[in-house]
């Protein structure tokens, strides 16, 4: 445990794979809201609001183990792009305190602000080749709206969980969390911001645990 | 024209002489002829010009407040085309600012505090400067925000720049609900001042497309109490607060009804007595606040001094129509009435030379009973002498001492006589006919049986057994008349063919039907009439140039025609050539 502390999350999520023997391994399928529109190839998520409710299109889920884990030694620092007008990746789940570097990749102004509770900030406008890169640190938990004051249409979704333990599902809902400590805890699945199922999962050391979310 | 009333008394005198007809009467006539053309003519051309007048003045006057209603329409479609790209440019701005993501976020995620300061940071371009003088423009003088329901958010105590309202307008600004389309309203003033345009602009959820809230913008309207061009002015008419910006004191007579009804139509009202045109156009006939007119009034004097004008000049032209009118009908009664006072005095003449012939006539008429009288009475007094005569002729003959000589000349006399008192009988018959005292009694006759008993009797006189008698026609044919009559129609007109024959000649008798008439035919051969004397065959004592050698005293044919005309029938010469001599006479055929 102590040994992932040190890592930042982010470097996590791309280590996990590796030493998911020596860790519990949880996997399993979110059942995804079905959705209209035709799979395509480098199909682009991009956040929409319906209803009030946020979510991904196409469907995409967060899985997190929910409990209490200790904060990481080092801040972690991840980065959400703008890019040909929209936010990359449109939905980024981090763990709270992780500082968010927004660079705008695209060749005109962008001014990043968000009116959520859980951040509120107002970026200003920026070039590319600002620098150093603007950037952001939750340091709540919950979901924050990204806006671009320019460009109306451009929505993106920060999900702060107080958790190092997440990953994303796959478009067909599959998931795989590894590098998990043994113990109880819920498993929640984060489908869109009115709606989040849970399970309570109890781990043991080197197993593989499979949980569906139906 | 007066010369009638003059002559009238003239006119109605009757000569007492109709032959001596007085001349006098006639130009009085044609005088009252000519008047009264004159005056009808005269009728006709008040009644047209009078017509022509009233239409006239009519469509004149119709034309002239169209093209007024026309031009002031126009001005207003002008005025309210600027209107309508002025708003519609408001409208374009506030959709514009409601698609703001700060507002957007401000409202969707949660953060109402951020509302009003970043809608400060938003409508900074579109709110007017406090230090500048808030003209009609396109400035607005405060915003403020509806929420879902309609209810104004107050903004906190320190925004700036969301313009002061009192608490009074505050609450005139809620809504019962919220539309999806904008919405204009009116704000009345609170202090005396001018009305305030508000628009309200609905904000749709970037998250599901509804109406989340509404921006209120109040700008100063571009419609005052201006006047415009002709005389034009123009206010606004709050119709459910009963608000009317100040308009001279219109709306002391354009009544709430009058706006409402003007909208339709435009209405005549009267303004300090002078007669203006109203018109009013509702505003913002959708909106959810109160209604909003905008009501024009355009002065009529100028219509009203145009429509003068043109009644003068319809009527000068009008008069003088009339007058040409009156010259021209007067010539053409001249004209016209000539040929009738020609007609008048000629038809005068007329009847008096009617008179004068009727008089000959009457006279030539007794002359002629007169004559006919004396004939009558001639031959009556003169047969008894010849009867006498022959009687004693014929006892002087019976006696036997007389000489052969003596005998002959006795023989001679006594013909004579007998020629006499023939000639006397067919003069008393003729004149009683020429007196019309002959009336036949008319029966039917049988033609051919009368026909027959003629050539019997033909036959017995002594020259006539060398002729060569001819006869066609049917048997019992039936004629209407008076047999003894016919027949001697028929034996005259076989005495002549006999007499004026030629020695061994031929005689033809026929007779045939032609429809209801018959005709007896009776030809002869001999010498033939002369053409100058067949005009004269059938007058009296005439012998067409016969030798005196022919017996006979020219009565004959005159009498038969006579007879045949009693009979209604005629006698006429069909035809007389080196072959035939020939005589038809018509007859009615009895209706047997």
């Amino acid at each position: 445990m102590n040994f992932f502390r040190a890592f930042p999350p982010g470097f996590l999520l791309v280590a996990m794979p590796a030493m998911a023997l020596a860790q519990v391994t949880v996997e399993g399928r979110v059942a995804l809201p079905k959705t209209a529109s035709a799979p395509v190839l480098n199909q682009r998520y991009e956040i929409v609001s319906k209803g009030g409710i946020v979510a991904t299109n196409p469907p995409l889920a967060v899985v997190f183990l929910a409990g209490d884990f200790p904060k990481p030694a080092t801040q972690p620092v991840t980065q959400l792009v703008q890019k040909e007008l929209t936010f990359i990746p449109a939905l980024l789940p981090v763990q709270i305190g992780t500082r968010v570097e927004f660079p705008n990749l695209d060749d005109q102004y962008h001014n990043i602000f968000s009116y959520s509770p859980a951040k509120r900030f107002d970026l200003g406008r920026y070039r590319p080749d600002e620098r150093p890169i603007p950037s952001q640190t939750f340091d709540v938990a919950g979901l924050v709206t990204l806006r671009c004051d320019i460009h109306e249409h451009m929505r993106g979704v920060v999900l702060v969980l107080d958790t190092p333990h997440f990953v994303m599902t796959d478009a067909t809902g599959n998931f795989r969390l590894t590098g998990l400590p043994p113990g109880r805890y819920l498993l929640r699945a984060w489908l869109d911001s009115k709606t989040t199922k849970e399970h309570a999962v109890e781990l043991k050391d080197g197993a593989t645990l499979r949980v569906d979310f139906p | 024209m007066r010369s009638n009333s003059r002559t009238a008394p003239r006119c109605a005198s009757t000569s007492p002489d109709p032959v001596t007809l007085s001349p006098e009467p006639l130009p009085s006539r044609s005088t009252g002829f000519r008047t009264k053309l004159l005056v009808a003519m005269m009728l006709v051309v008040s009644a047209v010009t009078g017509l022509g007048l009233f239409i006239a003045e009519r469509n004149l006057a119709a034309g002239v407040e169209r093209n007024l209603e026309r031009e002031f329409q126009a001005e207003l479609a002008a005025l309210n085309q600027a209107q309508a790209i002025r708003s519609a440019s408001l409208e374009e701005r506030c959709r514009a600012l409601v698609r703001k993501p700060r507002i957007h976020a401000s409202l969707e995620d949660d953060a109402l505090d951020r509302l009003y300061p970043s809608a400060q940071d938003e409508l900074r371009d579109i709110m007017a400067r406090s230090n500048e003088h808030v003209g009609a423009g396109l400035h607005a003088r405060f915003y403020r925000f509806l929420d879902r329901n309609g209810g104004v958010v107050e903004p906190p105590e320190n925004a700036r720049d969301a313009g002061a309202l009192t608490s009074a307008e505050t609450k005139s600004l809620a809504l019962p609900r919220l539309s999806d389309q904008p919405q204009l309203g009116y704000l009345p003033p609170s202090d005396g001042g001018t009305l305030t345009e508000i628009i309200t602009t609905p904000i749709f959820s970037t998250e599901h497309g509804e109406v989340i809230a509404a921006l209120v913008l109040g700008f100063k309207p571009l419609v005052g109490e201006t006047a415009g061009p002709g005389g034009t002015k123009r206010a606004l008419w709050l119709a459910e607060t009963t608000y009317s910006t100040p308009f001279g004191s219109s709306q002391a007579t354009a009544s709430a009804a009058d706006v409402m009804r003007a909208v339709a139509t435009p209405l005549r009202v009267f303004i300090h007595d002078v007669p203006h045109l109203l018109f009013s156009k509702h505003l913002n006939p959708a909106s959810l606040y109160p209604s909003v007119y905008e009501v024009c009034v355009y002065p009529l004097t100028d219509l009203i001094d145009r429509q003068w004008t043109l009644r003068w000049q319809a009527l000068g032209a009008g008069a003088l129509v009339f007058f040409v009118g009156l010259v021209v009908s007067h010539f053409f009664s001249r004209r016209l009435s000539a040929p009738v006072e020609k007609l008048a005095v000629d038809s005068a003449e007329n009847r008096a030379q009617r008179v004068r012939a009727e008089a000959a006539l009457e006279h030539t008429h007794e002359e002629l009973q007169r004559s006919a009288r004396f004939s009558a009475d001639a031959s009556h007094q003169l047969k008894t002498p010849v009867t006498v005569l022959r009687a004693g002729l014929e006892e002087l003959l019976a006696r036997e001492n007389l000489t052969s000589e003596e005998c002959q000349q006795l023989s001679a006399l006594v013909h004579q006589t007998y020629r006499l008192s023939s000639v006397i009988e067919d003069l008393l018959l003729l004149s009683r006919m020429d007196a019309g005292r002959l009336k036949l009694d008319f029966s039917a006759v049988d033609l051919s049986q009368l026909i027959e008993a003629s050539l019997d009797d033909l036959s017995a006189v002594p020259d006539a057994t060398e002729l060569a008698v001819e006869t066609d026609f049917p048997a019992a044919l039936h004629i209407s008349g008076e047999k003894r009559y016919t027949s001697l129609i028929l034996q005259n007109l076989l005495e002549n063919a006999r007499k004026y024959n030629l020695p061994g000649g031929r005689v033809r008798v026929a007779a045939r039907t032609e429809g209801q008439q018959v005709i007896l035919a009776v030809a002869n051969t001999g010498r033939p009439i002369p053409g100058a004397a067949q005009s004269h065959i059938f007058e009296r004592f005439h012998r067409g140039g016969m030798g005196e050698n022919v017996p006979g005293y020219g009565l004959g044919l005159n009498l038969a025609r006579e007879l045949a005309r009693l009979h209604g029938g005629d006698l006429r010469l069909a035809r007389s050539d080196e072959t035939w001599t020939e005589f038809e006479v018509s007859f009615r055929l009895a209706s047997v």
